[in-house]
């Protein structure tokens, strides 16, 4: 059972009485007793170690049928796990002198054991999607970061998994905020009053952010759209959700055109949502194409399929081409229904540098945290 | 069964027992229903009914009355949550006295009865404490434990086989799942009923609800000629007189026949009140895409709701081909200019469509079939073919 089930579950049975509730009372980032564990077996890890001090953080164990989680001392409260999440996406990831993969390695597992303790401790729709929205930025973001990397070395799947997870229990978060509030609409001068609350209109957390990035980080599902479809009248309206929505309808009709256009209009994290999906668009455009402008004399510029498809150069468009088997003549692609190759594997694309300054880990503030 | 409606409690219990005895399912089942008039006894609605019916009542069928009771007087007092946790005992009673009940399937009205209000009472809990659908999916699981009995029953020579009462209760369970929007798991349901070979055929009312479901769920998988046969069947079965179940089936009907290249008359929408969809056709047909926009517009929430809003989108494919065979009988030529396309894209409400996108139109609609013949990127023209260069989408798969 995910985590998402689990606290859904749990936020249902909880609702009754939250007497039963588990509060932690650990108030560093990790627990007194895992410290003095981990220090005794030399498990601390190199990034725990900054200067000369030593910095631990709560790593991730599973629940074993033996071992009793839920003891208050072993938990973090919400305040400690804001600052945790906070430390990690804006203090560690910065170190330099690792590669990147062991900082993923090390910031994925502090990362679930934060969610770990929020499913323990049953935290609050408000609370939860407060911790979540980083969460959800870093995977896509390293996601995109990684996309070139051999399965052994980073696994695409575990970390869609990770960040489905995260997206979906946001999505559940602010989905049962809503409905609160409408139960608490009934009454006039309530809701009158929760409009004043500055505070409540503006969460320190990007909806819409996080909206777009669940229609464009799952292109080849119906779900997303459908729930789009359901939000609220001022959500979909919001340009950016707009734009995502608009490019999940392009893509389900294969209007390649529009969807590759717009990939310049996109913020860096939906950009490296969309980026995963380049691959399997620029298949299917060049397979509608060899139908579209299928001939034995006629070509098409290559310069023109790159700037259709968005291929970073001539030479990679040309080359993407050949893989499918079509032929290619000086700089133009001739184009034959025929010759398309349906039985080859989907090809790698060359990362796009575009947001690449953006995507620099230096100034990653703007990309992970917004809530203060 | 009208003296039910005043009388006391042991007469009622009384009879319940006779009822049982004497094997009328139909009966039994109409005195443990929600919808019946000995709902309306006060006399049933005494303050302690578990004390009053146990030692009172013989063993599986005490149970299932105190639960019963106890979810009607729940439910006058409106506290809805208190009537679900009551109807759900009820179910688990009923389930497990039929499963105890071998070689005889006598006793399903029964089952049927306490399984369609359980999820009648689920709506009403479901509608005064919200939980994103949580409580209804709890009630399917109640559910599930009664068509497994169902399903289990292969022991049993047919005309006693509780076989025969799958249908029913994969049609409640197929209700929950399209309302709490969980379609993906009436795949395992639909594949018990068609692997289900019976020599007499389950009920027609039943079957005609099954493939109104099966025929939505095709259309949702992009399925289209097996929701066109289903949700055929479903129409052309379905009673007369049932005006308001006609309507809801058209309601996906039509704009899968749509898709499908059948445009559908004007009698026929208006007479089932989907006078929208005239609207709709018309606008297809026409290539209107903008008239396609404004009837979106104008009943989204009805799209929205319905779940037909992405298949109207879909609709802008066709609207397209028809569209492109105006221009090419209008040209009246093999070679069209693709700036031709263009224009009548913008015309009829494409207002930012360029050259390139025109282009990527076409090929896809060349792609599937829809115009046979190819582009020339280098004259930036269209050829089509000499003979039906727009075949009619009806012979199209």
């Amino acid at each position: 059972m995910s985590y998402f089930d689990f606290f859904c579950n749990n936020n249902d049975k909880s609702k009754p009485d939250n007497s039963e509730k588990i509060q932690g009372t650990c108030y560093s980032m990790c627990p007194q007793a895992e410290v003095t564990l981990r220090e005794r077996e030399n498990l601390v890890h190199v990034l725990e170690v900054a200067g000369g001090t030593r910095k631990l953080v709560k790593s991730y164990s599973r629940s074993a049928a033996d071992s009793n989680m839920a003891v208050p001392h072993l938990l973090r409260p919400y305040r400690v796990l804001k600052d945790t999440v906070q430390y990690l996406l804006r203090d560690v990831i910065k170190r330099k002198g690792v590669s990147s993969l062991v900082l993923y390695d090390f910031l994925n597992d502090r990362l679930r054991a934060v969610r770990q303790d929020m499913t323990i401790q049953r935290l609050p729709p408000g609370e939860c999607a407060c911790l979540l929205e980083p969460m959800v930025r870093f995977y896509v973001y390293f996601g995109y970061k990684f996309s070139n990397l051999k399965p052994g070395d980073f696994d695409q799947v575990l970390n869609k998994k990770y960040l489905l997870e995260s997206l979906k229990w946001f999505l559940y978060c602010c989905d049962s905020m809503d409905q609160s509030s409408k139960v608490e609409e009934v009454d006039v001068l309530n809701s009158f009053m929760s409009n004043l609350d500055i505070s409540k209109r503006n969460p320190s957390y990007d909806r819409v952010l996080m909206e777009s990035l669940y229609i464009l980080c799952n292109l080849d599902d119906i779900h997303p759209l459908m729930r789009y479809l359901g939000l609220p009248k001022e959500l979909k309206s919001n340009l950016t959700l707009e734009l995502a929505y608009k490019i999940a309808i392009a893509n389900w009709k294969r209007n390649y055109i529009f969807v590759c256009s717009v990939i310049k209009k996109l913020c860096p994290l939906s950009f490296c949502a969309l980026s995963s999906y380049l691959p399997t668009i620029q298949r299917q455009a060049l397979r509608v194409m060899s139908h579209g402008y299928s001939s034995k004399q006629l070509t098409v510029p290559v310069a023109t399929v790159r700037q259709w498809l968005h291929f970073t150069s001539d030479d990679e468009a040309l080359s993407v081409c050949r893989h499918y088997g079509l032929k290619t003549e000086e700089r133009r692609v001739r184009f034959c229904k025929t010759d398309f190759k349906t039985d080859v594997p989907l090809h790698q694309v060359e990362k796009h540098f575009r947001h690449e300054e953006k995507l620099n880990l230096q100034d990653m503030d703007v990309i992970f945290i917004t809530c203060q | 069964m009208s003296h039910m409606a005043s009388g006391t409690i042991n007469q009622y219990i009384q009879f319940v027992e006779r009822v049982f005895r004497t094997c009328q399912g139909e009966t039994l089942a109409r005195l443990v229903s929600l919808r019946d008039e000995h709902v309306g006894n006060r006399n049933l609605r005494s303050s302690d009914i578990a004390t009053l019916v146990e030692g009172n009542c013989v063993a599986p069928l005490d149970e299932i009355i105190i639960a019963h009771l106890s979810c009607v007087k729940a439910l006058y007092m409106k506290d809805y949550e208190e009537a679900y946790e009551h109807q759900t005992t009820c179910v688990a009673c009923v389930v497990r006295l039929i499963q105890a009940q071998q070689g005889e399937n006598w006793n399903l009205p029964l089952l049927y009865t306490v399984s369609l209000d359980l999820r009648l009472v689920a709506l009403k809990a479901e509608a005064a404490y919200p939980s994103n659908g949580k409580i209804l999916e709890k009630a399917a699981d109640s559910l599930l434990a009664g068509f497994r009995v169902c399903v289990g029953d292969t022991r049993t020579n047919e005309p006693y086989s509780k076989k025969i009462g799958m249908l029913t209760i994969v049609n409640q369970l197929l209700k929950v799942y399209f309302y709490i929007n969980k379609i993906h798991l009436c795949k395992p349901l639909i594949r018990a009923i068609d692997s289900t070979n019976l020599k007499e055929p389950f009920p027609l009312a039943q079957r005609i609800t099954y493939k109104y479901f099966v025929g939505r769920k095709a259309m949702f998988d992009s399925d289209y000629r097996a929701a066109d046969e289903h949700l055929s069947f479903a129409f052309q079965n379905c009673h007369r007189k049932s005006i308001k179940n006609k309507k809801q089936i058209l309601t996906y009907l039509v704009p899968v026949k749509m898709l499908l290249g059948y445009m559908p008359t004007k009698r026929v929408v208006c007479k089932y009140d989907l006078a929208l969809f005239w609207d709709l056709a018309c606008a297809v047909k026409n290539g209107n895409l903008r008239g396609i926009d404004q009837v979106m517009e104008e009943h989204e929430s009805f799209f929205i709701q319905a779940g037909i809003y992405l298949i109207v989108e879909k609709l802008k494919i066709s609207a397209y081909r028809n569209l492109f065979r105006r221009v090419y009988l209008a040209e009246n030529s093999h070679q069209i200019d693709i700036a031709s396309f263009q224009a009548a894209l913008q015309i009829m409400g494409h207002d930012d469509v360029d050259a390139d996108e025109t282009q990527c139109i076409v090929a896809n609609l060349i792609y599937d079939g829809k115009i046979k013949g190819y582009i020339s990127y280098q004259h930036q023209k269209v050829v089509v073919s000499k003979q039906s260069a727009f075949p009619p989408l009806t012979t199209l798969c």
